[in-house]
């Protein structure tokens, strides 16, 4: 489904700041897959994100999506096919734009007529239909301006308006973390109906190990630009957040000596 | 009577100018300084065309001149990604020499004796007075041009081009390519202004290389208005109300030139004063709420 190969990146090489984001990751998706991400600040989190997505463009390695090479295409041609969501609500919708016309724009991805009306009423009445679903009672609130919605709110539609035609891939770069605990529990919550009810395969970045180790099937930690472990199915379950951290410790270790290994 | 009526057919044609900064400054979120350039080049390339006998066909060279403008400056913008004030100063600058060969090398052309729009549109309804002729032709435009662009701004490609004005981010995730929506409104926003430029030298049939100077500010003006009074709620009542600023504006003028309160070269830095105040607001509220949290705690 997705495959990464080899890829590095690196932030200001040559000066003092020169940051190795990313080297050599290795990462293979099946289709169907629900990968959270979980690092430290400084990981490569967000810009193995941001490679996928085409905002950053890698050094080094290759990205496939589908077996079909991407690495050169731009941003918003592969918008086509990945989905993103960002922490911040306020990224993914058009303020001064009806909740209708925001939908109505995402929906129109596929289209690609450009002169015929945005909205038409079979779709008013579809996109009325999905928003009723999630509970929010967004669905009476059609001709609201979305930037008088609060952040709760506004990231559900967002995640409506990514996954109103079904992405190959979904990229949720920790979604929830701007929100408070209800209202999180309530997005993540419509986020694994969606997920689960379109097969998407998809990538979640998050903070908080239990929730990691609850969702989806499978979860890496990143380290310092590639991937410290990737455990899924058996050995996931019955995995606590402590015995995440000793984990992480372990394979720090590991990793270090071997770093030594390496220097001598 | 006559500078009422004539107010009027100014105000509304100089609304299709205003229509055009309406789209760059409020719907696009860029202050787009081709408008000083692009006026005028439509003017010239009416005011050429209609004195060669092509009156209706001026007009369309006018848009058309202008839309170019208007994509050079995206091309500017967006590909060779310059500031946006300085590609539209670029492109304004630029225009002026383009503005003078049009005119053929002069700084104006008179159109007298020449037939234009206004002169065939009186011809072809007997009877009809010369004042209203003007008047049914300066509604005709630039409420048509209002009503064209809020169905077009419920299309698709309006709805992007309102999107990216308002989160370009979400745009381009959303699988539109931000560069080409760009372009495309300054295009339809600088083919407004330059028709503008065409209808006005024909209405008083003469062109001038000056005559776009400060027409930024005058259409600011306008927008600014044209909201205080009728809101910004939607971009449909956003252009009707560009065309209601656009004619109080006129009566502005009609009134300081007719009572002699001040003299009509005030006008400018008036226009000035109106769009920077009606800018500053914000910033003057905030203050405002600031001294008055300093006086609370002070008492």
């Amino acid at each position: 489904m997705l495959e990464i190969k080899k890829v590095s990146k690196c932030f200001g090489r040559g000066t003092a700041n020169e940051h190795q984001a990313l080297s050599g990751l290795e990462l293979h998706l099946l289709r169907g897959d629900f990968v959270t991400v979980l690092g430290s600040n400084g990981a490569g989190k967000s810009t193995l994100f941001n490679i996928i997505c085409g905002t950053v463009q890698p050094d080094e390695g290759r990205i496939l999506l589908d077996g079909k090479d991407i690495t050169f295409q731009p941003e918003h041609r592969r918008a086509l096919q990945i989905g993103r969501i960002f922490q911040d609500p306020m990224m993914g919708t058009a303020p001064s734009l009806t909740i209708e016309e925001n939908l109505a724009l995402a929906y129109s991805k596929q289209k690609k007529r450009s002169f015929s009306f945005a909205v038409s009423a079979g779709e008013r009445n579809d996109f009325r239909e999905r928003l009723a679903a999630f509970g929010m009672e967004l669905e009476n609130r059609m001709q609201t301006r979305v930037g008088t919605l609060s952040g709760g709110q506004r990231q559900v539609v967002t995640l409506l308006m990514a996954t109103l035609v079904p992405p190959k891939l979904l990229l949720l770069d920790e979604h929830t973390a701007a929100l408070d605990p209800a209202t999180a529990e309530k997005v993540m919550r419509i986020t694994n109906e969606i997920v689960n009810e379109n097969r998407i395969t998809t990538m979640m970045i998050t903070h908080n190990m239990d929730q990691a180790l609850v969702t989806g099937n499978r979860t890496i930690m990143m380290d310092g630009g590639g991937i410290l472990f990737d455990i899924s199915q058996k050995e996931r379950e019955g995995l606590t957040a402590a015995a995440l951290v000793e984990l992480y410790a372990e394979h720090k270790k590991q990793s270090f000596s071997n770093d030594r290994m390496l220097l001598h | 009577m006559t500078l009422l009526i004539g107010s009027l057919e100014l105000g509304l044609l100089y609304g299709i100018m205003v229509m055009g900064i309406y789209l760059s400054f409020r719907i696009l979120n860029v202050p787009d300084l081709t408008a000083e350039g692009s006026f005028t080049l439509g003017l010239a390339a009416s005011a050429v065309a209609t004195a060669s006998g092509h009156p209706a066909a001026g007009l369309f060279l006018a848009a058309l001149a202008g839309g170019m403008a208007g994509l050079v400056t995206g091309f500017l913008q967006t590909r060779l990604l310059i500031h946006p004030v300085l590609a539209g100063i670029l492109t304004m600058s630029g225009l002026y020499s383009v503005n003078m060969f049009v005119l053929g090398g002069t700084p104006n052309l008179t159109l007298l004796g020449k037939t234009t729009l206004f002169g065939a549109v009186q011809a072809a309804f007997p009877g009809m007075d010369k004042e209203a002729a003007r008047l049914l032709v300066s509604g005709l435009f630039s409420l048509c041009c209002a009503g064209l662009m809020s169905v077009f701004f419920k299309t698709r490609l309006g709805l992007c081009i309102r999107a990216t004005g308002d989160n370009e981010a979400m745009v381009r995730a959303s699988s539109i390519n931000v560069s080409a929506t760009k372009m495309t409104a300054l295009a339809i926003s600088n083919a407004l202004i330059a028709l503008c430029g065409g209808i006005i030298a024909q209405y008083q049939s003469f062109a001038d290389i000056n005559s776009g100077v400060g027409i930024l500010v005058v259409g600011l003006a306008s927008v600014i208005i044209g909201e205080a009074l009728f809101g910004r709620r939607s971009v449909t009542r956003g252009f009707f109300s560009a065309i209601a600023g656009s004619v109080i504006y006129r009566y502005i003028i009609a009134l300081a030139t007719k009572t002699n309160f001040f003299p009509a070269y005030m006008l400018r830095l008036l226009s000035a004063v109106i769009v920077g105040i009606a800018l500053a607001l914000p910033a003057l509220r905030l203050l405002r709420e600031q001294g008055a949290l300093r006086r609370k705690h002070a008492a």
